[in-house]
């Protein structure tokens, strides 16, 4: 393998493994505060890939880029504020405390089938902001630049926010002792749902800033979902660092997985990572989990 | 089927009392009326439809068993049903191979996509082996397509078996009959599991894993054993899929055909006999067949359905409809279980020479155990030594680290350094369960009752666990009282009541070895009372050493022989129960200090 | 001033409480004692919310606050402080402080002057991690964020449970001076005889039910106390 080939995998690999991290970091802020892995996360992202399809015109400006991204990011936070509601709302009176794996699951397929009633199985094209550029020769999409750039800046933001803010540090407080946080008052469901918005504004960005490069389809989702869920594995579920380099990590593999064997064989290596860890490494490879009750 | 075949293997005593529930008959002749009926008035379409989803039945009655029984999340049923269809369809189709053959090769497929579900559930459990079963469910198409040298790809495989599609009668084929049998043996294993041995191992591991391991059982096995079932009933509906579609293809066994059969258990009502036929019914017939126009919107309706249900009925239909007729009829009765019971139906009481003279053996042997969580210290160079027959008092104030010196012996808690010896033997860095398999007992703080089971299972748990224990042979004190308690529910007993079954299992158990945890918490002053005689009957009568971590101080001093004082992770004092009492320093802890 | 009457709680199906009735009034430091087991801290625990009682009624200040949730506790100036110096680990000492504080930054200035007084050494650690105090200065810390709060009542979970034997004087003097504020405090402990001499009346309960109570002068050789713990 020539250093070129080399270059590209890591390039285009560490982009795609941004938006595993990012997916990681959506799942971890939810997780972290509630002790539940939104398994629509994967399609909410496709969603936000979907509605830049609808909303972008043909060749926007920076302004009208700007704009779209803006409306699209704020109408996830919503979305996702509101399908916390609907999984926290059965958590307060049921002995079934596991009902958010069949709410959140629902709500995915819900999501798909709106966008398949659409787009049928079609994939959708987003055009990208920014010309190509160009790594040892070879054009690279600059989406995968900003991805990486926006994966730093959600695990900056998200580190800032939980010292810096009251909301920020009450989330902290509920992850690491969830009584205590009650005792403090805290008010926890508040928490809670503020988690799924601030999930919710990762996804919208993510799907995006990388409609260009993403597979946007309404059955992608679940790809992305898996993706996302493996990374986390790796770095250590609730860990942030761990999000980034597990992401990373799945995005350099699959990559390197698709040039070698063919793109339809990058869902079955990040399968066969995922088992491999939960065999022989369940507590992450890295260590990085923190012992906590989910 | 062969089902019957697997749970007889399973159970090691008869099944008693085997009465199958009522629900199971409902099931078998409304399906059995939803194929024969169309197919005697030789309608082919509903014929073929209801066939169709008798098969889906069956995995969602499998899907139904591990969500319900066992506990386990699988969003990846589809792909085993699919890899049993694809291998049967290919051997047919492409091979020419005899359909019982081929039918074979469809089953092993299934058998070893289960086994790779089953393998990760070895060692995690819940949503972890969800993901890892979506992950399957979302590669087995894209494989099917990638490997078209071996599946026909894209194009699918036609395959047809013409001695399973000669109508018999109408449009009733062998098939459909096959279909039945293999939907009334599905239901009928499904009906009887939960009394079987297996049976109530997966429930007491999906409801408490540390309770199965101090029960002896090793949890990853029992979940992994729960997913191979699930893949062998999955893989016989997927077999007989292919001659009844004469097709096999990709695009039959996306994602959301896995997703569908979790949906269905949810929507019809988990853990109910009836749930996955009323759910597959309602949501596969509903979209497919009455509003055949909106088929585009099937997804669409399978997630609203699911998502209202579990906001508004999270019992599912069935289980809705059922805790609605069981609220109708009333309210059950109060029932009890008497220590009486347990002990003195010989008609003799304990007498105080009747007690065998202890060897002095050293049952118990705990050396320098250490063990810190970060800064905290919980076990700081502790050493207990416990001598056959004799009931060992440990106390101490809050966070002294009596639970951590309890974990430590029985394998719950991995020790920093030091030792652990049970019955002479060094067992340190042994599996839990594997310690009750040497003979060692224990409750919990919280009595770890399963509501699922009758009372009498509850006890009968005990003697299935502990491994040597496993002979039905062995005739039980409590036998005369197991007409009683067999239908008995032990969530109407009171809590006190929870306790002492508890211990009637530990005891059941036959464990020369039992190490209890506050067993009189939250017991009344006359229960404590009952509780030492029985403790004392134990001892002098069963000949059971105890080693009694209890709060309730002046229980410990009438009843243990020995008693060991901790106070943060280290042994205070150690002692006969007068000489602890009069240690000043043993009444500062529990006092307030003013010597200290 | 808290009010419990007929109190009946427990977890689930287990039964805990039976019958509690109590006063802890404005200014004053009441104090329940009892052994291991005895219902203490689910006796704290259902009063601060965590559990709801099944028969009873809690009266905060003449507001019935029975089974209201946690943070409405709070929110109705009643707060709890956890057994086993609970603080959160990962966050430094003062982002611990700031989760207590609440409205006006004036007031929550004097307040943070006062506590800085009293536990010079949280202002010396105000940037390092929680989980690096020792066990005293993390219940130190506890006080602090409950004390910037400024609860109507405050509950106390064993404050001494864990914690330097030289600290304990110390941690019981400032809960004294906080009464002067008009605070109510319900103070937990098992050591009778250090916790007598900073209490005003005291509840003895076992078995979860109350059985001896009275000013605190009158039981203060805790000799009586003493032999209902050991011998029942």
């Amino acid at each position: 393998m020539s250093i070129d080939e080399l270059a590209l995998i890591l390039v285009r690999g560490l982009g795609q493994g941004a938006i595993y991290a990012l997916i990681g970091m959506s799942f971890n802020i939810v997780v972290n505060s509630s002790g539940i892995l939104n398994f629509a996360n994967g399609t909410l992202m496709i969603l936000a890939g979907v509605l830049a399809f609808l909303f972008l015109p043909a060749t926007p400006g920076f302004v009208g880029w700007a704009l779209v991204a803006l409306a699209i990011v704020a109408f996830l936070f919503v979305f996702v504020l509101l399908q916390g509601v609907l999984t926290l709302f059965p958590l307060k009176s049921s002995v079934e405390q596991h009902s958010w794996l069949i709410t959140t699951m629902a709500v995915s397929v819900i999501v798909s089938a709106c966008i398949h009633l659409y787009g049928g199985s079609l994939a959708f094209r987003v055009p990208p902001l920014l010309p190509p550029v160009s790594v040892f020769g070879l054009s690279t999409p600059s989406a995968y630049f900003l991805l990486i750039g926006l994966a730093a800046f959600w695990f900056v933001m998200i580190g800032w926010f939980h010292k810096n803010t009251r909301a920020g540090l009450a989330m902290s407080a509920v992850a690491q002792d969830l009584d205590a946080g009650k005792a403090a008052g805290i008010p926890v469901r508040r928490i809670q749902l503020y988690a799924f918005g601030i999930s919710g504004l990762v996804l919208g960005t993510t799907g995006f800033v990388g409609a260009p490069v993403i597979n946007i389809s309404a059955e992608t989702g679940i790809g992305y979902l898996l993706s996302g869920f493996t990374a986390l594995v790796i770095g250590g579920l609730g860990s942030n660092l761990g999000a980034v380099v597990g992401g990373s990590l799945v995005g350099v593999l699959s990559m390197f997985a698709a040039y070698r064997f063919g793109g339809i064989y990058q869902d079955t290596v990040t399968m066969g990572l995922l088992i491999a860890v939960l065999m022989f490494r369940p507590e992450g490879i890295f260590g990085l989990a923190a012992s906590r009750k989910v | 089927m062969s089902q019957n075949s697997q749970l007889a293997s399973a159970d090691r005593s008869p099944v008693q009392g085997l009465r199958l529930p009522s629900m199971v008959w409902i099931g078998i002749l409304a399906i059995a009326a939803s194929i024969l009926v169309p197919g005697a008035l030789g309608n082919q379409y509903w014929s073929y439809t209801f066939t169709l989803v008798t098969l889906y039945i069956i995995v969602a009655v499998m899907q139904n068993m591990l969500v319900s029984e066992a506990g386990q999340m699988s969003f990846g049923q589809g792909a085993i049903f699919g890899i049993a269809a694809v291998t049967t369809a290919v051997m047919i189709g492409l091979h020419g191979q005899p359909f019982w053959f081929s039918a074979i090769g469809g089953l092993i497929a299934g058998l070893v996509l289960g086994g790779l579900f089953a393998a990760p559930a070895l060692r995690v459990q819940g949503y972890y082996l969800g993901f890892v079963t979506l992950s399957a469910a979302l590669v087995f198409p894209q494989l099917l397509i990638a490997l078209d040298s071996i599946t026909g790809g894209v194009n699918g495989v036609p395959a047809f078996v013409m001695s399973l599609s000669t109508p018999l009668y109408g449009t009733i084929t062998p098939l459909s009959l096959l279909a039945i049998l293999a939907m009334a043996a599905a239901l009928i294993f499904h009906g009887i599991l939960p009394h079987t041995v297996l049976g109530r191992r997966m429930i007491i591991v999906s409801n408490s894993p540390e309770a199965a391991q101090a029960l002896g059982i090793h949890p990853g096995t029992i979940r992994s054993i729960a997913f191979l079932i699930a893949a062998f009933g999955t893989a016989v509906a997927g077999v007989l899929y292919v001659p009844l579609v004469g097709f096999v293809g990709p695009t039959a066994f996306r994602v959301d055909f896995s997703i569908f059969f979790f949906l269905a258990v949810i929507v019809g009502g988990q853990g109910k006999l009836l749930g996955p036929l009323i759910g597959v019914w309602l949501l596969y017939l509903v979209p497919n067949v009455l509003l055949a126009d909106f088929s585009h919107y099937r997804l669409l309706i399978y997630g609203a359905v699911a998502l209202v249900v579990m906001l508004a009925f999270p019992d599912g239909v069935v289980g809705t409809v059922s805790s609605f007729i069981a609220a109708r009829r009333g309210g059950a009765s109060k029932v009890a279980i008497s220590l009486n019971d347990a002990f003195d139906h010989d008609g003799k009481d304990v007498q105080a020479d009747d007690r065998a003279e202890p060897n002095g053996a050293v049952l118990i042997s705990v050396q320098e155990a250490r063990k810190s969580f970060g800064n905290a210290v919980a076990l700081g160079g502790a050493s207990l030594t416990v001598k056959e027959g004799t009931i060992h008092g440990l106390v101490g104030p809050n966070g002294s680290g009596k639970t951590s010196m309890l974990n430590t012996i029985s394998g719950f808690m991995t020790l920093d350094s030091g030792t652990v010896k049970l019955f002479g033997r060094v067992v340190t860095g042994l599996a839990p369960w594997r310690r009750t398999r040497m003979g060692l007992g224990r409750t919990f703080q919280t009595p770890r009752i399963f509501d699922r089971l009758s009372i009498w299972e509850n006890v009968q748990i005990g003697r299935e666990g502990y491994g040597r224990g496993g002979d039905a042979g062995r005739s039980s004190k409590l036998e005369v009282f197991a007409a009683k308690w067999r239908d008995q529910d032990p969530s109407l007993l009171p809590h006190g009541q929870r306790r002492l079954l508890e211990i009637l299992r530990v005891m059941e158990s036959d464990a020369p070895l039992i190490l209890l945890d506050e067993p009189a918490g939250g017991l009344s002053t006359e229960e404590r009372t009952e509780l030492s005689r029985l403790l004392v009957h134990f001892r002098d009568r069963l000949g059971k050493t105890i080693l009694l971590v209890e709060h309730d101080l002046s229980m410990v001093w009438n009843v243990a022989d020995e008693i060991t004082v901790m106070e943060t992770g280290t042994i205070a004092a150690s002692g006969l129960p007068e000489n602890i009492k009069s240690n000043p320093k043993v009444r500062a802890l529990f006092t307030g200090g003013r010597d200290a | 001033m808290l009010e419990v009457k007929n109190l009946e709680a427990g977890y689930g199906k287990v039964p805990i409480l039976r019958d509690i009735n109590l006063i802890a009034p404005a200014g004053e430091v009441t104090l329940v004692l009892g052994p291991n087991g005895a219902g203490k801290s689910t006796l704290l625990r259902t009063l601060a919310g965590f559990n709801k009682p099944t028969v009873g009624t809690v009266m905060a200040n003449g507001r019935n606050i029975t089974g209201l949730a946690p943070e409405k506790m709070v929110a109705n100036g009643l707060r709890l402080i956890l057994d086993g110096h609970r603080v959160f680990p990962r966050l430094t000492v003062r982002e611990n402080i700031r989760l207590g504080t609440r409205g006006d930054a004036a007031e929550t200035e004097k307040h943070l002057k006062e506590i800085y007084e009293v536990f010079p050494i949280l202002h010396e650690k105000l940037d390092h991690r929680a989980s690096s105090l020792s066990g005293g200065q993390q219940q130190m810390l506890a006080l602090a964020q409950a004390f910037v709060a400024r609860p109507e009542i405050l509950l106390v979970d064993e404050p001494s449970l864990g914690i330097a034997e030289m600290l304990i004087p110390t941690i019981l003097d400032f809960l004294r001076r906080w009464t002067r504020l008009g605070t109510a405090v319900l103070l937990v402990e098992q050591r009778i005889d250090i916790a007598l001499r900073y209490a005003d009346s005291v509840y003895v309960l076992r078995g979860g039910e109350i059985i001896l109570n009275g000013p605190a002068a009158e039981l203060a050789d805790g000799d009586a106390i003493e032999r209902l713990y050991m011998d029942g």
